[in-house]
């Protein structure tokens, strides 16, 4: 039997800083094969750990379609990710995952596609965004919906332009009032109000949120006036974690574990759990 | 399956030609006024009269502090250790029928899906030897969960005291290879009637009734005033043979480490907190129902069984008082 608290040992390619106290690291296997058995899906999560220090739980940010590494984003909160962020390129760090469900992509084909995302909350939706572009005769439109604090406070800034430049991507970045720069191109709003405001069709669409608890409550209200169903509007959970493979308990929503039953979800299925999250 | 007989005189013969042969026994000891499961290092020291034990047997199998892995630095890598097995079996003698009980639900938790290395790697190894009880408690209330003071579940020996000796229940493969390697303190016997020697456990509240009432019991308005007394020790959890969560922490220095997995409880305000501040259960009594609807809903809808086994030790070890019996029967009043 495998001890599935071992992780793979990984070693920084590339770092990249994203926002203040926010970092992106580019993940190789040290050992090659692990990276020949490994294999994961959109939405999918893993533990990194710094030897010593402990375990921090985030999504795999990179797309599965991106092969030989994985990304992730973390911002700087305790003492694991403390810890990362002294990294250097060329460090180790553990990793184990993939864990937990993933977006229906498959299921998606067909449809028009609207991604909204708020602050960090873009990590977890870039991987199934540039899964789906990486697919795109797959689907049909593709429009995303980023917002942050302010605007030194968007991340993956590089991507935004690339996703900006290109005919078959519709994106509106927006900042908080008081967020923007004087050379600031994009809109200024919260996420909810921007939504209203370019009112995409919910008409053979799915949408795909993420972002702090208090923006996806202001959200849903807008996507289920604009139409959305809510079997088409997902999420991403978070929860504090500790095992990854619904044994350590802690982020047990009743008798819904976040880590093996989510973190994917659709708002059908998240209204029938306890306000536990 | 087959019975047999230990005559009072060999009881003591058999524990120790156990130890002697290199198994570890685990038993009920006494220390000051309260009894614990410890390594023994003869039957003297064996508590046999005893109602419960303050602690459960799970630790035998899922310890308070356990090792995942340990590690080892060597410049930019490091080399990564499984904890090494134990090498000799360890007889848990003496347990409850409540903890065998326990011990079936655990093992459905802990290696039906994603099976844990670690449990498995203990319990391989471990042989459980149970005894009913001759009497209980006013915090006993294992009927009211399905579970008799006879019950077998979760033993690979069952021990009846009669007034011949120790009537013996050989339950599993496992139990019966220890007999059969320790034939010669056994006799063989007849099936006999365990009730007349085991306790008479009152019904403290009809479980099948309970089903009906807990599962619309998120939303009951007395969960606050119920757990008022309770300030989130996390005593009943630590001491409960059915709990199972736990944190993970590393220890190391600047040549290698552990990481390690330790016992943790939702009694705690910190289990569910999120970096960013934010708590999902942010009261006390939050964390309360989500104990009690663990133990009474959450399980059943996840397994099919409840993971209360009626031991009592969360009411006799609650310094505020609590029990959990009571709470039931608050939830059945509505």
């Amino acid at each position: 039997m495998e001890n599935m608290y071992l992780p793979y040992r990984m070693y920084i390619e590339k770092i990249t800083e994203e926002a203040p106290l926010v970092r992106t690291y580019r993940l190789k296997f040290k050992d090659p094969a692990d990276e020949e058995k490994f294999s994961f899906k959109a939405g999918q999560f893993g533990e990194y750990s710094i030897f010593g220090e402990g375990e921090s739980t985030f999504c795999i940010a990179s797309s599965p379609t991106r092969k030989g590494y994985i990304e992730c984003t973390f911002r700087v909160a305790g003492r694991v990710t403390k810890a990362l962020a002294n990294c250097e390129e060329g460090d180790e760090i553990g990793f184990r995952g993939p864990y937990g469900n993933t977006f229906p992509i498959d299921d998606w084909k067909g449809k028009n596609l609207l991604f909204i995302a708020g602050g960090i909350g873009l990590p977890p939706l870039r991987c199934v965004i540039w899964n789906c572009l990486d697919l795109r005769e797959n689907y049909r439109d593709v429009t995303i919906l980023y917002g942050a604090r302010s605007v030194q406070d968007l991340v993956y800034k590089h991507e935004l332009e690339e996703w900006n430049n290109r005919p078959d991507v519709n994106l509106f970045t927006t900042v908080d009032p008081g967020g923007e720069t004087p050379d600031w191109k994009g809109k200024v709003g919260f996420v909810p109000t921007i939504l209203k405001e370019i009112s995409p069709s919910s008409e053979n669409t799915i949408a795909a949120v993420c972002g702090p608890p208090i923006m996806i409550k202001l959200t849903l209200p807008v996507l289920f006036e604009l139409g959305f169903k809510e079997e088409n509007i997902f999420t991403t959970l978070e929860n504090r974690m500790k095992c990854g493979i619904g044994k350590c308990g802690h982020c047990a929503v009743g008798p819904y574990y976040v880590c093996k039953d989510g973190p994917v979800i659709t708002y059908k299925e998240l209204k029938e759990l306890p306000q536990e999250y | 399956m087959e019975y047999k007989l230990i005559k009072l005189e060999k009881i003591q013969d058999f524990i120790n030609a156990l130890i002697a042969s290199g198994k570890q026994v685990l038993a009920p000891k006494q220390k000051k006024e309260k009894v614990f499961f410890s390594l023994v290092g003869s039957f003297d020291e064996i508590a046999m009269d005893y109602i419960q034990t303050a602690f459960s047997a799970k630790s035998a199998v899922f310890p308070k502090c356990e090792e995942l892995y340990t590690f080892e630095k060597n410049g930019k890598d490091t080399i990564l250790h499984n904890p090494p097995a134990p090498e000799n079996d360890t007889i848990v003698f003496g347990m409850r029928p409540c903890d065998g009980a326990a011990f079936d639900y655990l093992t459905t938790f802990f290696l039906k899906e994603n099976p844990d290395y670690h449990f498995k790697m203990r319990y391989d190894k471990t042989i459980f030897v149970g005894l009913t009880c001759s009497s209980g408690d006013e915090f006993c209330f294992c009927t009211s969960v399905g579970i008799s003071p006879s019950d077998t579940r979760g033993s690979d020996l069952m021990l009846t005291k009669t007034e011949n000796g120790y009537y013996m229940e050989i339950i599993t493969e496992k139990g019966k290879k220890l007999v059969e390697q320790f034939s010669n303190f056994f006799e063989q016997t007849e099936q006999i009637d365990k009730t007349k020697y085991t306790a008479n456990i009152q019904k403290r509240f009809d479980s099948s009734a309970l089903k009906e009432k807990i599962s619309g019991a998120f939303n009951w308005e007395r969960w606050e005033e119920t757990s008022l007394p309770c300030f989130g020790c996390g005593t009943c959890a630590f001491s409960c043979p059915t709990c199972t969560c736990f944190d993970i922490q590393d220890e190391a220095n600047l040549v290698g480490g552990a990481r390690y997995r330790i016992w943790d409880t939702c009694a705690l305000g910190i289990f569910t907190k999120h970096a960013s501040g934010h708590n999902p259960r942010e009261k006390q009594s939050e964390r309360w129902r989500n104990r009690i609807l663990h133990k009474f809903l959450y399980t059943d809808e996840q397994f099919g069984t409840l993971s209360c086994v009626g031991c009592g030790r969360c009411i006799r070890n609650c310094p505020a008082e609590l029990s959990i019996i009571e709470q039931v029967n608050a939830i059945m009043e509505g």
